[in-house]
């Protein structure tokens, strides 16, 4: 056993993973603005603050911003080895094809702490497979628009309302209650 | 040679850790029901038993080399579990390789507790891997214990490995030392006939221990020391 373990230790090819042409996993992002405190487990201080505007490209280059613009937003935090963002990002799928956002509801996708050597590389071929059909960012190899969010582990919503101010926030899985919840959040108009 | 290439092979000899254990463990039930498979156990036993302690030690060696190539050379980074589990295996390299060298079947008592304790953890890690919610809803953005490096065959992670070769260790050190006085005979019904020699700490006389089924015939006695029999 131990021969054929040493055969077929030689034998074995690379398994690297290739992506089309004009597909990067990082892209440049340029965020303006306070950063979000992050995210602990008491109050969330951040609420009622302006999140940083970022402006960035998806993976095929495609310009995706996240700014000020009047919209309400429900932006999504993943990261491509996270059994929990795995989990999560085709649950989500799933439920709006059923039930359809708010109109006027931007929910953005921003994947971050790209990894190579880590599992389930690249993200875009990740997302794509999961039929993610909503705006993906692409963030930039430091992971900076995660760390101006607050982020604070994996998977990461951030809840936005028209005038840019937080609404909500959460860390982990979440149901799907508690994601219409946070759907609902976006449509109120915070105070001042 | 690639990351993927080295993972296939460790995990090669996990598979053949793996399948070390399935049969001692076939061979020590199925001994309880017939006395055919009580004989091929004790034969094996006999014939395994005198090499059990280096083997028991290479097993460790290859586990630690894994280890550190998975973390130094392929940049795996160790998450908390994982380190757990080199705690509980870096130590057995020099415990177990001392006591191959001084043929020192007392280890077996310090070797089984180390790596059932590492066996304890990697089986923890393993089901957190499977079902990562066991924990929390939520993946540490640095290092996640749920993170699964590598996988080869649909099941064999870093963890899963680290299992095989701590399941591998016990069972050898189980057997080492169980050759030097035992002896092959047919079972009476369900009775086992396994023996070890103890070796005293002052290192004179072993000590003949019966596991079952011995008589007061049987009891042995060697030099100058004093025997004594448990049943």
């Amino acid at each position: 056993m131990i021969v054929a373990a040493m055969v077929a230790f030689f034998a074995a090819g690379s398994n690297k993973v290739e992506t089309a042409a004009g597909i990067e996993q990082t892209r440049p992002v340029t965020i303006s603005g306070t950063s979000l405190p992050e995210l602990g487990s008491g109050t969330d201080n951040a609420i009622g603050q302006l999140v940083p505007e970022v402006t960035g490209a998806s993976f095929d280059g495609t310009p995706v911003a996240i700014g000020h613009d009047g919209r309400p937003k429900l932006v999504l935090f993943v990261a491509h080895w996270c059994p929990h963002c795995q989990a999560e990002v085709p649950r989500i799928v799933s439920h709006v094809n059923q039930t359809a956002l708010p109109a006027g509801l931007d929910m953005i996708a921003v994947s971050t702490s790209v990894d190579p050597a880590k599992p389930n590389y690249p993200p875009s071929t990740w997302l794509s497979n999961e039929d993610w059909k909503w705006p993906v960012l692409a963030d930039d190899d430091k992971s900076d628009t995660a760390l101006a969010y607050g982020l604070s582990g994996f998977p990461y919503f951030v809840a936005t309302d028209a005038s840019g101010k937080v609404v909500g926030r959460t860390s982990g899985e979440i149901s799907m209650d508690e994601f219409d919840a946070m759907v609902q959040k976006t449509m109120t108009v915070s105070p001042g | 040679m690639t990351t993927e290439q080295v993972t296939l092979f460790f995990a090669q000899l996990a598979i053949v850790a793996e399948f070390t254990v399935l049969v001692f463990a076939l061979l020590v039930i199925g001994g309880l029901f017939s006395p055919a498979i009580a004989r091929a156990r004790t034969l094996a036993v006999q014939t395994i038993a005198p090499a059990a302690l280096g083997l028991a030690f290479a097993v460790a060696c290859v586990s630690m080399a894994g280890s550190l190539y998975f973390s130094e050379v392929a940049h795996f980074v160790p998450c908390k579990l994982c380190w757990y589990q080199r705690i509980a295996m870096y130590p057995l390299v020099p415990v177990l390789g001392i006591a191959a060298i001084r043929r020192d079947t007392n280890v077996r008592i310090y070797g089984i507790a180390l790596a059932g304790i590492g066996a304890l953890i990697s089986s923890y890690h393993v089901l957190l891997e499977r079902f990562p919610s066991l924990e929390s809803g939520v993946c540490d953005p640095n290092n996640p214990c749920t993170l699964i490096w590598v996988e080869r065959f649909d099941y064999l992670t870093i963890p899963t490995m680290a299992l095989s070769g701590f399941a591998a260790i016990v069972v050898l050190l189980l057997v080492a030392g169980r050759h030097e006085s035992s002896r092959v005979s047919a079972p009476r019904g369900k009775e086992s006939t396994w023996q070890s020699t103890r070796q005293p700490r002052n290192g004179a006389t072993p000590v003949t221990t019966h596991a079952a089924g011995s008589s007061t015939s049987e009891r042995e006695q060697s030099g100058s020391g004093v025997a004594s029999s448990r049943s």
